[in-house]
């Protein structure tokens, strides 16, 4: 039964990123080698920003908001974007067009994300006989997790593979690219913002198990609404660039 | 150099917080595991003769279900959750006799007896009539259980706020008429416990200690002895949770105070008697006073000859005006009527009645009622001090769950210590009849109360159930210590308890309470998940490669079908 479970809440984790791998062009033209890299570079990247973590990061007493704190992380969140800088330009990829090669490279980011971070506590969680929502929960956000990579790989690409862009749309793009960077911390105090809307009293489920509590699906929700708009932000964005050269 | 201290600081903070995350995590994903933990303890598990009593299985994995279920439900496979508070005996009793199937009871027993939990136990919350009614619904609930042979596992657990929680969600359900079974999620009690084994060759250890008398000098006949003697093991429905505090809690404590009294007079070769006195703690009472039998037959003839009396001392702790001292010789035998005489007329003193009852001993009946039987056997005139007017069934008033530290009387310990040491101090030095008090109270021989709380309070809060007693148990030490430190030659013989009795292990286990889904829910979950990772296939397929190569997918295979053919 809880076996079941584990295979459920697996499906829902990583099923997304193999049906976009066979569903989209990326299997006819064997990008396979360029997501593994990509995922290699996540590893990279991750270690990277673990260690600065550590190294700036105070561990608060209180569970109190602190508005630098959460600056710095989404500094930190800032390295990302240099591990797919060095992702989509400093590796060599096989004769792919641009379109599939971030498509590729965030395709490759997202899995690593996922695997890095979800399966550990699927495989110890799913499990055991007590059913919780957090497995399914944790599965829709790598669903919205695939969805804002792939974007973000998108505008990577727009920024720095792609030579004449219309003046006018670069500053939006460079905002576009921040703000998804970004999108971790935005979320968080989006959540810490929605606690104080409720009344000081939820501050308590805030940090629970995975530190959202009670709140977990509603902040799902929002992650889930938000990386669909930041896709079809990026993708009119791209499909604006992609006008003139064409 | 200042300047590198701050920097080193700093580093080694930042290790210790990724430490600190590192271990937090850890945590978090241990704690998934269970909703709820909790002590349970299980029902005892033992043969007479062979023949079974108690419950006889331990592991559990079962779904909870309370006592709203719906009638005509089949219960092989529900663990019935029943608070005592809430018991109702002639249900159980129906149960237990008609031999229904049932997975498996858990009781939920009132925090009030939770020796282990010290704020919950002291809480003055229940009235004095609420603890009585308490007491009568146990009482009843053990003797049920004891004598039942009961083919599932039976466990008690003490209510908490995770556990009421999950009983009122289960009752919940239960009313609304969705039972907890594999398809409707619910509550799933599991306890994973070994196999229980029998306990071979159970040990049981008898203590003695001597307080010589003043022998003349150039006397060369052995001075008489008098012995008290109590039986310190109890034996009750759950062996984990047997403290015995009036059975045989009061006559321990008595007993110890007895020999701390004497000892002091003992010290001063002006005030020894010219008896000797002997101190025994014998084990195995439940079982017919197995121990006692057997330490009287380690004595030889001439030692068992020179004993005056023996008194035992069996229930003392919660009596208000009358005690009753049981013989097995007919009362008007001489020595019986000197020492009822002695303790009457102590007892009138002090304010209170002693009664006088007479129980013929049956030496062809295995049955040993009382302790003193077991000396009447052997020839030695002996007599039991108890509240009981009645000799008990066999394994009834042995110290079971509903004779706990809260009906205690202390004054009423008090007062029989010093009834039994007046009479004795009076026949030692000769003083019967005279109006002399020698334990005066605010003299230095006065009975030491505080003494007898702590002992008290020790023995409501250890279990004492023999055969779960090892020889080297550090209560049987405790106790071998605390006589050595008032007499002299004190002894532990182990004995073995006989074979006529057996007891099963496995007292103690966990119980996990987990939260299930039902199988409908993940089958479902699966058709949902498929559903639409089919969409999103579809989808991405359409945007990205045109509705053509999805038709095309699909027509491939009948193509390749036909040219191969």
């Amino acid at each position: 039964m809880t076996l079941f479970h584990f295979f459920n809440c697996a499906i829902l984790t990583f099923g997304p990123h193999a049906v976009y791998y066979s569903a989209t062009p990326l299997s006819e033209y064997d990008t396979l080698g360029t997501s593994i890299k990509a995922a290699l570079v996540y590893l990279g990247t991750a270690l990277v920003k673990l260690v600065c973590l550590a190294t700036f990061l105070k561990v608060s007493e209180n569970d109190s908001f602190d508005p630098y704190q959460e600056l710095l992380k989404a500094l930190i969140g800032f390295i990302d974007v240099a591990g797919l800088y060095f992702a989509l330009t400093q590796l060599t990829h096989r004769n792919i067009s641009q379109n599939h090669k971030y498509q590729a490279v965030g395709l490759g980011w997202a899995f690593a994300d996922s695997v890095l971070h979800r399966l550990a506590p699927l495989w110890v969680g799913a499990r055991g006989l007590e059913f919780t929502w957090d497995f399914i929960l944790q599965g829709l956000e790598a669903n919205a997790n695939l969805v804002l990579s792939i974007s973000l790989a998108a505008l990577g690409s727009l920024m720095w593979l792609r030579k004449n862009k219309p003046k006018t749309l670069i500053p939006i793009i460079y905002a576009c690219a921040g703000i998804v960077a970004t999108m971790p911390s935005i979320t968080r105090s989006a959540a810490h913002l929605l606690f104080l809307a409720y009344g000081s009293k939820d501050h308590l489920c805030f940090y629970l198990r995975k530190g959202l509590g009670w709140h977990f699906p509603k902040v799902v929700g929002f992650e889930l609404f938000t990386s669909l708009v930041m896709a079809f932000i990026s993708w009119q964005l791209f499909s604006a660039c992609q006008r003139p050269s064409s | 150099m200042s300047s590198k201290n701050p920097r080193e600081r700093q580093m080694l903070e930042s290790i210790y917080s990724m430490i600190a995350v590192v271990f937090i995590l850890v945590t978090c994903v241990d704690l998934c595991d269970a909703a709820t933990v909790v002590d349970v303890y299980r029902l005892i598990q033992y043969d007479i003769s062979g023949v079974p009593f108690g419950s006889r299985f331990a592991t559990l994995n079962h779904h909870a279900g309370s006592l709203h279920f719906a009638p005509g439900v089949d219960l092989s496979r529900t663990v019935l959750v029943i608070p005592v508070r809430e018991l109702n005996i002639t249900f159980v009793k129906e149960y237990i006799s008609q031999r229904k199937p049932l997975g498996g009871l858990l009781f939920l027993l009132p925090q009030m007896f939770n020796f282990g939990n010290r704020e919950a136990a002291t809480e003055g919350k229940y009235q004095i009539r609420e603890k009585e009614l308490m007491k009568t619904v146990l009482a009843e609930l053990e003797r049920l259980l004891i004598h039942a042979n009961i083919p599932y596992p039976v466990y008690f657990a003490f209510e908490d706020d995770d556990i009421d929680a999950v009983l009122a969600d289960v009752k919940r359900s239960d009313v609304s008429g969705q039972p907890a079974t594999a398809t409707t999620g619910g509550y799933k009690l599991v306890v994973s416990a070994p196999e229980p084994k029998k306990i071979a060759s159970p040990s049981i250890t008898n203590i003695q200690g001597w307080l010589p008398g003043l022998k003349a000098d150039g006397d060369p006949n052995q001075l008489p002895t008098i012995a008290i003697v109590a039986s310190y093991d109890t034996f009750g429905t759950a062996p984990a949770l047997s403290v015995g505090s009036d059975s045989n809690g009061s006559g321990v404590v008595a007993l110890l105070e007895l020999a701390r009294l004497f000892s002091l007079l003992y010290s001063n070769p002006k005030t020894r008697g010219r008896y000797n006195l002997l101190f025994g703690l014998t084990s195995g009472g439940p079982y017919n006073y197995n121990g006692t039998h057997k330490w009287l037959r380690s004595f030889d003839q001439r030692q068992r000859e020179s004993i005056d009396y023996a008194i035992c001392l069996n229930s003392i702790g919660s009596w208000d005006n009358e005690l009753w001292i049981h013989v097995s010789k007919p009362p008007e035998n001489a020595f019986i009527k000197q020492i009822f005489e002695g303790f009457s007329t102590v007892a009138e003193e002090l304010g209170f009645k002693v009664g006088l009852k007479h129980k013929k001993i049956n030496i062809s009946n295995p049955r040993v009622a009382w302790e003193h039987e077991q000396f009447s056997k052997l020839r030695v005139t002996a007599a039991t001090l108890s509240e009981l007017s009645a000799a008990p069934e066999l394994l009834e008033n042995t110290g079971g769950l509903s004779d706990s530290r809260h009906f205690i009387n202390e004054t009423a310990i008090v007062r029989s210590i010093k009834l039994v040491a007046e009479s004795i101090a009076r026949h030692v030095y000769g003083r019967q009849g005279k109006n002399i008090q020698i334990f005066a109270d605010n003299t230095s021989l006065a009975v030491n109360a505080p003494y007898i709380r702590s002992w008290l309070d020790l023995l409501s809060k250890t279990p004492r159930v023999a055969p779960f007693l090892s020889k080297n148990d550090p209560f049987v030490t405790a106790l071998k210590k605390e006589l050595e430190d008032h007499t002299r030659e004190v002894n532990a013989h182990h004995e073995v308890l006989d074979e006529m009795f057996t007891l099963y292990d496995s007292t103690k286990a966990k119980l996990n309470i987990y939260q299930v889904a039902s199988v409908t829910f993940d089958l479902l979950l699966l058709l949902v998940l498929g559903s639409y990772l089919i969409i999103l296939f579809t989808f991405l397929v359409i945007t990205t490669r045109g509705l053509d190569d999805l038709i095309s997918l699909f027509r491939r295979p009948p193509s390749r079908k036909v040219k191969t053919a």
